[in-house]
């Protein structure tokens, strides 16, 4: 092998599921089995790296200040969906079953890990409940001791939405336990979603 | 619950055995360190697929292999005829249960119960709390899968909040987020290890009466580190104890503190009771666990026996022997084999890793 192989090796390596020979293989398939592909994918990486970034409102993919989904004029922006990662609002968008907004949180409390508050995306959660327009807070985090914190933490630390009372509930009961959002199929979902409990 | 068959691949010093056990009584002799407790240890895997001798995988692999693997042949009262293979790699286990691979282990603690009689069951009257601890949780969780989930639970809360205040940046409103989850999941072990204790400790009277003629009321007592026992005194607790844990950096008080002990004619048996009667609570400990198993899930334990009966004296020993229960398999070790009044054993002989089954014994 040579520096620069072992070089990239060592970053597709750090790359989420990707043990040695794993990063190995598609090491060799992109320099050496297939290098025709190469610019194209060196192309979409970039653009990629250039137009993706956070919703400001919501957490979620976009290309432009808002996601499609707070784009949509037709989705209900009072009811709010507060999710671990972008998969879980994609799970539940294939459930077909909600057509309210979302929070998207990056994760969930787990100081065993490092993540405090401040390392979620709360502030833009907090700001949305201070202009008033969230009516309810469907919690849809994990069903497990991280999910449950981070709920406690939420009901007890945002700020109720001016004048009246926000409603809080969550879904997860139906959900396996000690799983997510995303290990769920869209009929659990959906259920979860309809039987949702007040949650305080 | 019987075992009918025992096969072992690079366990420990054992490179290959197989047993074909038949009827409840087998007796493995040998000298000291030539396998015989191996064999055991790899029976009671089955349970709680760890080492009733705490020992780590790595031990248990035979050290120029990777992989250890056990195939047992169970008749199960609930199952019927069952296969189960594990196998043991340094950093991980594997279980199959006829064909199907387990990985909760909710799917599988308390399915396959056996119960060890070891000398180093002393331990659980002399040694530290922690060791009673381990016994009490894992005997209850293969008993509940409630009390199995709470004792997850607790651990992972304990150390979610151990971590904030390791970190010295703990803020309340994190610190409460995670006591909401950890009060509630100690209540529910306080209240199980006090029922447990309660059933057992009434077991252990009977058993020990068994084993001693004199009447010497035997029992075990609850010590738990938190008087109150529900969720909301717990929860106030653990707030009024937040200033108290920052300084110390970590959780100081709850059921991970908890501690049991062992009563003879209502004193405490640790610093009190002789060798002797501190060995027949140990005996009527392990017999208690295995009727209040086979009393909750119908399902008999089978009782693997290390080296216990040859440390009897003859008394003892008989007395021993008509406690257990008559349908119990029984898996015995030792150096020689037992007087004739315990009936009949089939036989086999453990000489350097090597298992041979010795006829007409
Ligand atoms: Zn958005």
């Amino acid at each position: 092998m040579t520096p620069a192989f072992e070089k990239l090796q060592k970053h597709l390596k750090q790359l989420p599921g990707l043990g040695y020979r794993s990063s190995e293989r598609i090491a060799l398939h992109l320099l050496v089995e297939k290098p025709a592909q190469l610019p194209a994918l060196v192309t979409a990486l970039e653009e990629a790296a250039r137009a993706v970034r956070r919703c400001t409102r919501c957490g979620n993919l976009a290309e432009t200040e808002l996601c499609a989904i707070c784009a949509d004029e037709r989705r209900d922006r009072s009811v709010v969906c507060v999710v671990e990662h972008v998969p879980d609002l994609v799970a539940i968008e294939r459930s077909g079953a909600y057509r309210g907004s979302y929070h998207v949180l990056h994760g969930k409390l787990s100081p065993i890990h490092g993540v405090g508050p401040d390392e979620l995306n709360l502030a833009a959660l907090r700001a949305r409940m201070e202009s008033g327009e969230v009516g309810e807070l469907i919690l849809a985090l994990s069903n497990d001791v991280e999910g449950e914190a981070t709920c406690h933490y939420l009901t007890e630390h945002l700020p109720a939405s001016a004048g009246s009372a926000v409603k809080v509930t969550r879904i997860g009961f139906g959900l396996p336990s000690g799983g997510g959002v995303l290990y769920a199929d869209s009929v659990t979902l959906k259920s979860a979603l309809e039987g949702r409990r007040s949650y305080s | 619950m019987r075992l009918a068959k025992l096969t072992l691949h690079h366990f420990r010093n054992v490179g290959f055995a197989a047993l074909e056990c038949r009827g409840r009584q087998q007796f493995l002799v040998g000298a000291n360190g030539q396998g015989k407790t191996n064999l055991l240890e790899a029976a009671g895997f089955l349970t709680a697929l760890r080492s009733f001798r705490n020992a780590d995988n790595k031990l248990l692999v035979t050290h120029t292999q990777h992989t250890a693997a056990m195939t047992c042949v169970l008749e199960h009262e609930r199952r019927g005829e069952t296969h189960v293979t594990i196998k043991v790699r340094h950093e991980s286990k594997e279980l199959w249960c006829d064909q199907a691979r387990v990985t909760k282990l909710a799917d599988y603690l308390g399915q396959f119960p056996t119960v060890v009689f070891s000398s180093q069951d002393l331990q659980l009257v002399r040694g530290s709390p922690a060791g009673r601890r381990r016994w009490l949780d894992l005997t209850l969780a293969a008993m509940d899968a409630g009390y199995l989930r709470a004792l997850q639970t607790y651990s992972r809360a304990l150390a979610e909040r151990n971590a904030l205040l390791k970190a010295g940046r703990a803020v309340d409103a994190e610190l409460a987020a995670f006591e909401q989850t950890l009060a509630p999941a100690a209540a529910q072990l306080i209240a199980g290890r006090e029922a447990g204790l309660r059933t057992l400790g009434a077991l252990l009277t009977a058993a020990y009466a068994k084993l001693c003629d004199d009447a010497e009321p035997a029992s075990l007592g609850y010590e738990p580190n938190f008087a109150e026992a529900d969720a909301e005194s717990l929860l106030v607790r653990l707030e009024a104890g937040r200033a108290r844990d920052l300084q110390f950096r970590t959780t100081l008080a709850g059921p991970h503190r908890d501690d049991f002990h062992f009563t003879v004619r209502r004193t405490a048996a640790k610093d009190f009771a002789s060798e002797g009667q501190q060995r027949s609570l140990v005996l009527a400990l392990r017999l208690a666990q295995a009727a209040w198993f086979q009393e909750r899930s119908g399902v008999r334990p089978v009782l693997l026996c290390d080296d216990v009966l040859g440390e009897l004296d003859p008394a003892r020993r008989r007395r021993f022997w008509s406690a257990i229960d008559p349908e119990s398999q029984v898996i015995a070790t030792g150096t020689s084999l037992p007087d004739a009044e315990l009936g009949a054993w089939q036989v086999f002989e453990v000489a350097d890793g090597a298992v041979t089954e010795k006829v007409n014994a």
